[in-house]
């Protein structure tokens, strides 16, 4: 799964520690998730997308094709 | 947004390291009392089993601290705990096999945990660093 919360992040200027707070998660969450290391459960992804007025899907990318219709 | 940082209250922490102390000291005393010559069995014992309580509780607030921590550091901790288990398993299986060699005395239980404790530490550390 990708995630653009790197540059959402960015966007708004907020710090790891920042957006780790928001969403009540701690930073090694956050940086786990930016670096594509941890794919977050769905109520924090939930959250995440939240802190930036987004939906889910503007936030994390589901890559596997194998899922994709024919 | 508010800039400070989140970090782990204090308080739970403290608990902790009070409870850890007195269980240590309970678990010396029992130590020392079982070294005395004189008590009757029974006594023994009760000497022997006078940690559980403590232990109890430091058990309970473990279990609730790592309640408490997001979904991330939950998962970290539990692969540690899933490496200091199969580690522990595997030194204690080695152990074994040298004591039917006879080149290491016989294992003594009470030290154990202080095995889990480090294979626990190498677990976070090997966790830790895979999602970093």
């Amino acid at each position: 799964m990708k995630t653009r919360l790197r540059v959402l992040r960015a966007e708004k200027e907020w710090t790891q520690a920042q957006l780790a707070e928001a969403v009540g998660v701690s930073r090694q969450a956050i940086i786990a998730i930016e670096n594509g290391k941890y794919d977050p459960a769905l109520p924090l992804a939930f959250k995440l997308a939240r802190a930036f007025g987004k939906n889910v899907e503007e936030v994390f990318v589901w890559e596997d094709d194998s899922l994709q219709e024919k | 947004m508010t800039t400070t940082t989140p970090r782990i209250s204090s308080h739970p922490a403290r608990a902790f390291w009070a409870v850890l102390g007195i269980g240590t000291a309970i678990d010396i005393t029992a130590g020392w009392l079982l070294r005395q010559p004189g008590y009757s069995p029974q006594a023994r014992v009760l000497f022997a089993l006078l940690p559980i309580p403590m232990n109890l509780v430091l058990v309970a607030l473990i279990v609730r601290r790592i309640r408490q921590l997001d979904e991330f550091l939950r998962r970290v901790h539990l692969e540690a705990v899933a490496i200091a288990f199969l580690l522990s398993g595997v030194a204690v299986f080695i152990y074994g096999y040298l004591q039917q060699a006879q080149v290491v005395h016989p294992l003594n239980f009470g030290i154990v945990w202080i095995f889990m404790v480090v294979f626990y530490g190498i677990g976070y550390v090997i966790a830790a660093r895979h999602y970093r």
